[in-house]
C-alpha cells in the first residue's frame, strides 16, 4: 500500500479519486463507437465508483456513526519543494464526496436522450470532471488542492460549451475566466505561504494542510491572504456580486452540466471557506464576518427575488441557488456549530433537491425545447408522474418540514441567530419568498387548464427518467425524517475546526509570523 | 601557448555539423532517400545528444583547467548538458515536423535539414560560451542558417518577406551586439565574462562605455528572445515562414539566448559590484512586465493563429524573465523548466499547424479550424492540449513552469511582479481558450483540402502532447535532476 499503484488497486481514496479518470481514457479511443456502448459503459463505471466510495464509507463509518479523519498513505510527489500527495477523507469532506459520486450515475441516466452529440467526449469529461472534484475535495496538500481545483475547469468548460444552448461559448469562456481569475490569485497566497512558512521552519519546503494550519500570521498579512482565497471561493460559491458567470452557466449547459454544476462544483467554494479559508485566517476572517454575511443575506434576498421574475423555469432555478447557497454561506460565517451543521447538511440537500429540479427542468426540455412558463399549463393531468416528483422537490427546496430542505435551513437560521441577531431576521424572508417563486413555477407549469395543443400529446417519464430522480427524492425524505443518521459522521469534525477556530481568534494577534509547535486542530484533541 | 585542447569537449557541435554536411552531400548524390533524410537527422540530433552527456564532465564540478576549457571559453557541465538537451528536443520535433509539410509544398531536400542541424550546433556553442567573441561567433552561426530558412519557401513572396524583415533588423541587431561587446572590452579590458565582472567591481565608480555596451548586449538578445520592445519582427516572420520551422525558430533560440542573458548579468553580480547588478535587475524586471503585459494584449486581438502563437510567445519570455530578475543560480531551475515546458508546448502547436493549414502564403486563421477537434481527433487533441498547457492549466508543463517561475519570484519578494504575471497569463487563457472551442465547440466551416498528415509529423505532435502531460503529472525525477544539475558549483 506504499505505492501509488499499491493505493490504486486497494480501498482507497486515490482509487476513488483517480477510478473516473483512468476509464475515462478509453473512451476516447471510442469516439467513432457507438453512443449507446459509450453510455452503457460510462453508467456502469459510475456505478462501480458508487460501490467503491459505498465501501470506504463502511470500512471507516465508526460504530457510532462517526467519520473519523483517514489519511491515504503520504507520497513524495514533488519533493523538492516538499510537495506531497495527500489525500484525507474527514467528516466534513465525506457527505460532499458521496454527494458528488452519487450524482454522477444520476446525470449519466439524466442525459441519456438530452445529449445528442459527442457522447463518448461527454462520458469521459464527466469523468474528468468527477476526478477534479473529488481531489479538490480530499487534497490535504494545498498544491495538490490547487492542481485539482484547477483540473475541474477544463472538463466543465467542454460540458458547457460543447453541448449547452445558444449562447454556450459565452457562458463557457465566462464561466472559466471567472473561477480562473480568482483562482490564480489564490495560487499566489498559496506560494506566498509556503515560502513563509519555509521560512520559519529552517527552510524546508512544505505546502501540507497541517502545517499552513501552523502558521500565524499578523493580521495585515492574513487579510491580503484571506481576500485572496475568499475571492476565488466566493466566485465559486457564487456569492453577490461575483454571481454574475452562473445563471449563464446554468442556463447554457446541458442538463447533466447543470446538474453537476449545482449539485457538486459550487459546495467547492463554501467547502473552501470551510476548509481553507476561515482556520487559516481566523483573524482576518473574524474581521471580513460583517462583510460576508452582508454579502450572504443580500444573496439571499437578491437571488429570490431575481427567480421571482424569471420567465424561463432554468433561469428561476439558477437564481435559487445563489439564494439557498446565500443559506450556506451564512451558516459558515455565524461560527456556530449548529449553523455549520446545518451548512453542511444544506449543501447536500441543495444538491439533492436543485439537481432534481435541474433534471425535471431538462426532460421537459427534452420533450418540448423550451423552457418558458408560458409554454406550459396544466401538465399534471398530461404528465402525473412528472408533477409528482416536480411538486416533490420543489417543495423539499422550499423547506418543507419531514424534507430534507426544511432541517438544513432550520438549523442555519437558529445557529446564526444565536451569533449573528438581526441579520438572520432579514434573511428569514428568504424562506418565504423561495416558497413564492417554487410555488409560482409549479402553479404556471403543472396546474390549471392545458392551454397549449402541443402538450396533450407530451409523454409522461420514462423508466430511466424515474430511476434518476427517485433515488434523489428517496434521499431528499430520509434526511428530512431521521436526518441525524447524516449529521452525526461530520459533527466531530466541525467542532474540532470550530474550537480550533475560537481558540485562535480567541489569542492576541501575531505582530509578524510565527509558527505554532503543533496545529490548534490537532493539539485540542 | 602550448596547450593540448580537449577537442572531445566540442564533440555534439561536430556531429552536428558533419550530420549537416552528410545529409548535404546525400542530396546530391542520392536525391531518391529524400524522404530518409527525416530520420537521418533526427538520429544525428539524438548522436549530438549523446556526444553532449560525453563531453559532461561527471557531477557539478566546473572544470577550470585552461586544456578543457580552450582558456575559458567553453563551459562544459551539468547547467549547459541541461539546456542542450532543451535546444535538441526543439530540433528534433521540428525536423519531425517538417517532412510532410516540405513534401506538401515540394521543396523536401537536404539543405533544410543541415541548415537546421547547424542551427543547432551554433545554438550549442552559443550556450556553451562563456566569452562574448565566441558568443557572437555562435550567434553568427546560427542567424545565418535561421535567416535562410524563414526564406526555405522560394516561391512564395510571405516567406521572403518574412526572412527579408528578419534578416535586416537581425544584421542591425548583429552590428548592435559587435558593439556592445566592443565597448564592454573598451571598458574592462576583457571579453570574458568572469574577468569583465571583477573589472566592474574593481573599478570605483561603473564606466558608461560599459553600461552602454550592456545595454547593447541585453537589446541584442532581448531581440533573439523576442521581448518587448524588441520583438517588432516575430509576428511577421513566424507568419511568414515555413510553420514546422517556427517550432525551431520560436523555441531554441530563445534558450540559449536567455542563458547569454542569464551569464552576462550574473558575471555582473558574481563580480562583486552588488548594487550595479540590481540596477540591471530593475531594468530585467521592465523587460518582463513590458513583455507579459504587451505580448498578451497584442495576441489578444490576432485572428491569425501563427501571429497569435508570435505574440503569446512574447509572453511566455516575459513569464521567463521573472525568474532571471533575480540573479542567483538556484533561478536558472525556474528557467530550465519554463524553456523545457516552452519547447514541448510551442513546437507541438506549431507541429499541428503545420499539418492543418496547407496554404503557406495565407493566413492561418483561428476560425478555420472550426470543428476540426471531431475530424482529426488526434491532432486536434494534441493541439488542445498545448493550448492547455500555453495557458498553464493543471496537470501540464506549462502550469509547471509558471508555478516554480512564480514561486521563485515570491520568495525573492517581488510579489507585485508575481501578480503581474498572474493577471497577464489570465489574459492569456482567454485565447489559448479560444483555439479551443473552435476545435471542439464550433461548426465545421472548412473541408480538408491537399493536406498532407503523415506518420513524422503525427509523431511530433504525440511525442510533443504526452511530454506536455506526462512531465506536468509527473515532474518529481525532473525537478530534482535539473535541481542537482544548476546547484551551485
Amino acid at each position: 500500500m506504499d505505492t501509488f499503484f499499491g493505493l490504486l488497486i486497494g480501498n482507497s481514496l486515490t482509487r476513488l479519486v483517480f477510478f473516473p479518470a483512468i476509464t475515462a481514457v478509453p473512451l476516447f479511443f471510442l469516439a467513432r463507437a457507438s453512443a449507446r456502448s459509450a453510455k452503457i459503459y460510462t453508467l456502469i463505471v459510475s456505478l462501480i465508483e458508487l460501490a467503491f466510495a459505498l465501501q470506504y464509507l463502511f470500512s471507516h463509518l465508526g460504530p457510532d456513526g462517526t467519520f473519523p479523519r483517514v489519511h491515504d498513505t503520504v507520497l513524495p510527489w514533488i519533493p523538492s519543494y516538499g510537495i506531497r500527495y495527500d489525500l484525507a477523507m474527514d467528516g466534513i469532506s465525506m457527505p460532499l464526496v458521496l454527494l458528488g459520486i452519487f450524482l454522477v450515475p444520476i446525470v449519466i441516466l439524466g442525459s441519456w436522450k438530452g445529449i445528442e452529440k459527442h457522447w463518448p467526449l461527454f462520458g469521459a469529461s464527466m469523468l474528468l470532471l468527477t476526478t477534479g472534484v473529488l481531489g479538490a475535495l480530499l487534497a490535504y496538500d494545498l498544491f495538490v488542492f490547487y492542481v485539482f481545483w484547477e483540473v475541474m475547469l477544463v472538463p466543465m468548460y467542454l460540458l458547457i460549451g460543447i453541448w449547452g444552448g445558444e449562447r454556450r461559448i459565452y457562458a463557457a469562456v465566462k464561466f472559466f475566466l471567472y473561477t480562473m481569475a480568482g483562482s490564480l490569485l489564490m495560487l499566489i497566497a498559496i506560494l506566498w505561504m509556503a515560502w513563509t512558512l519555509r521560512g520559519l521552519n529552517g527552510g524546508v519546503w512544505s505546502f501540507a494542510y497541517e502545517d499552513m494550519l501552523r502558521l500565524d500570521l499578523p493580521l495585515h498579512q492574513q487579510i491580503w491572504l484571506f481576500a485572496a482565497f475568499a475571492l476565488t471561493f466566493a466566485i465559486k460559491v457564487p456569492m453577490f456580486p461575483f454571481h454574475t458567470w452562473l445563471p449563464d452557466a446554468h442556463v447554457e449547459a446541458p442538463t447533466g452540466g447543470s446538474v453537476i454544476l449545482a449539485g457538486i462544483l459550487l459546495k467547492l467554494g463554501t467547502y473552501g471557506f470551510l476548509r481553507f479559508g476561515l482556520p487559516l485566517f481566523p483573524q482576518a476572517s473574524e474581521a471580513a464576518q460583517p462583510l460576508l454575511v452582508a454579502l450572504a443575506v443580500i444573496g439571499i434576498i437578491y437571488g429570490a427575488l431575481v427567480a421571482w421574475v424569471q420567465e424561463d423555469m432554468k433561469k428561476l432555478v439558477a437564481y435559487s441557488s445563489i439564494a439557498h447557497l446565500g443559506f450556506v454561506m451564512l451558516g459558515l460565517v455565524a461560527f456556530d456549530i449548529i449553523a455549520w451543521q446545518g451548512s453542511l447538511l444544506q449543501m447536500v440537500n441543495h444538491g439533492l433537491s436543485t439537481g432534481a429540479l435541474f433534471l425535471l427542468v431538462g426532460m421537459l426540455y427534452d420533450r418540448r425545447h423550451t423552457k418558458k412558463f408560458a409554454e406550459f399549463g396544466g401538465l399534471a393531468k398530461v404528465m402525473p408522474v412528472f408533477a409528482f416528483f416536480l411538486v416533490f422537490s420543489s417543495l423539499a427546496s422550499v423547506g418543507l418540514p419531514a424534507l430534507n430542505g426544511f432541517v438544513g435551513e432550520f438549523m442555519i437560521l437558529t445557529g446564526s441567530f444565536r451569533t449573528l441577531g438581526w441579520p438572520v431576521a432579514v434573511a428569514t424572508f428568504g424562506v418565504v419568498l423561495a416558497a413564492i417563486y417554487l410555488l409560482k413555477m409549479i402553479q404556471l407549469t403543472i396546474w390549471g387548464p392545458i392551454t397549449k395543443e402541443e402538450n396533450r400529446r407530451l409523454s409522461d417519464l420514462s423508466g430511466r427518467e424515474v430511476a434518476a430522480l427517485l433515488p434523489l427524492c428517496i434521499l431528499m425524505l430520509w434526511i428530512g425524517v431521521a436526518p441525524n443518521s447524516f449529521l452525526q459522521p461530520s459533527r466531530q469534525a466541525l467542532e474540532e475546526v470550530l474550537a480550533a477556530y475560537q481558540q485562535r481568534v480567541a489569542e492576541p494577534n501575531v505582530t509578524q509570523a510565527t509558527l505554532r509547535s503543533a496545529p490548534v486542530q490537532e493539539a485540542s484533541r | 601557448m602550448n596547450i593540448h585542447f580537449d577537442w572531445a569537449l566540442l564533440l555534439p557541435e561536430m556531429v552536428l555539423c558533419g550530420g549537416g554536411v552528410v545529409l548535404l552531400l546525400l542530396d546530391a548524390i542520392a536525391p531518391s532517400m529524400r524522404r530518409a533524410f527525416t530520420p537521418i537527422a533526427v538520429l544525428v540530433a539524438v548522436a549530438a545528444g549523446y556526444a553532449a552527456w560525453y563531453a559532461t564532465p561527471l557531477g557539478n564540478a566546473v572544470m577550470t583547467d585552461p586544456a578543457r576549457t580552450f582558456n575559458g571559453q567553453i563551459e562544459s557541465s551539468a547547467l549547459t548538458f541541461a539546456f542542450s538537451l532543451v535546444v535538441l528536443l526543439a530540433t528534433v520535433l521540428c525536423l519531425l515536423a517538417s517532412q510532410g509539410y516540405l513534401r506538401r509544398e515540394r521543396i523536401l531536400s537536404g539543405e533544410y535539414h543541415a541548415l537546421l542541424l547547424w542551427c543547432a550546433a551554433g545554438l550549442l556553442l552559443m550556450l556553451r560560451a562563456t566569452e562574448l567573441l565566441t558568443i557572437f561567433l555562435a550567434l553568427e552561426t546560427l542567424s545565418l542558417c535561421l535567416y535562410s530558412l524563414a526564406a526555405f519557401h522560394r516561391r512564395i513572396a510571405l516567406s521572403g518577406e518574412a526572412a527579408i524583415k528578419y534578416f535586416l533588423m537581425g544584421a542591425f541587431v548583429s552590428a548592435f551586439v559587435l558593439y556592445g561587446i566592443a565597448l564592454v572590452y573598451g571598458a574592462t579590458g576583457s571579453t570574458r565574462l568572469d574577468e569583465i565582472g571583477r573589472a566592474l567591481a574593481a573599478a570605483p565608480s561603473v564606466p558608461v562605455l560599459a553600461s552602454l555596451g550592456i545595454l547593447f548586449l541585453v537589446a541584442g538578445f532581448g531581440f533573439k528572445m523576442a521581448l518587448v520592445p524588441f520583438h517588432a519582427w516575430s509576428p511577421d516572420t513566424y507568419q511568414g515562414a515555413p510553420s514546422p520551422f517556427v517550432a525551431f525558430l520560436s523555441v531554441a533560440p530563445k534558450v540559449a539566448s536567455a542563458l547569454v542573458l542569464y551569464r552576462l548579468l550574473d558575471a555582473i553580480a558574481q563580480g562583486g559590484a552588488a548594487p550595479y547588478a540590481a540596477k540591471w535587475s530593475t531594468v530585467v524586471a521592465v523587460l518582463s512586465v513590458l513583455s507579459m503585459v504587451v505580448g498578451n494584449l497584442l495576441a489578444l486581438v490576432q485572428r491569425d493563429l501563427k501571429r497569435m502563437l508570435a505574440y503569446s510567445g512574447v509572453a511566455h519570455m516575459g513569464y521567463l524573465l521573472l525568474a532571471l530578475v533575480t540573479l542567483d543560480r538556484a533561478s536558472l531551475m525556474p528557467v530550465l523548466v519554463y524553456l523545457l515546458a516552452y519547447a514541448l508546448m510551442n513546437a507541438g502547436a506549431f507541429a499541428v499547424v503545420s499539418m492543418l493549414y496547407n496554404r503557406p502564403g495565407e493566413q492561418h486563421l483561428v476560425s478555420d479550424l472550426a470543428g476540426w477537434g471531431y475530424r482529426y481527433p488526434l491532432l486536434g487533441a494534441c493541439l488542445a492540449v498545448c493550448m492547455l498547457s500555453l495557458g498553464g492549466i493543471p496537470p501540464t508543463v506549462g502550469f509547471l513552469g509558471k508555478y516554480v517561475v512564480f514561486l521563485n519570484a515570491v520568495a525573492d519578494g517581488h510579489v507585485g511582479l508575481a501578480i503581474t504575471g498572474v493577471l497577464a497569463s489570465l489574459v492569456g487563457v482567454f485565447y489559448y481558450l479560444r483555439v479551443v472551442y473552435y476545435l471542439y465547440m464550433k461548426p465545421e466551416t472548412r473541408q480538408p483540402e491537399g493536406l498532407l498528415i503523415d506518420v513524422w509529423g503525427r509523431t511530433a505532435a504525440v511525442l510533443a502532447a504526452l511530454g506536455t502531460l506526462a512531465l506536468g503529472i509527473w515532474p518529481t525525477d525532473l525537478l530534482q535532476w535539473l535541481i542537482a544539475a544548476t546547484a551551485l558549483r
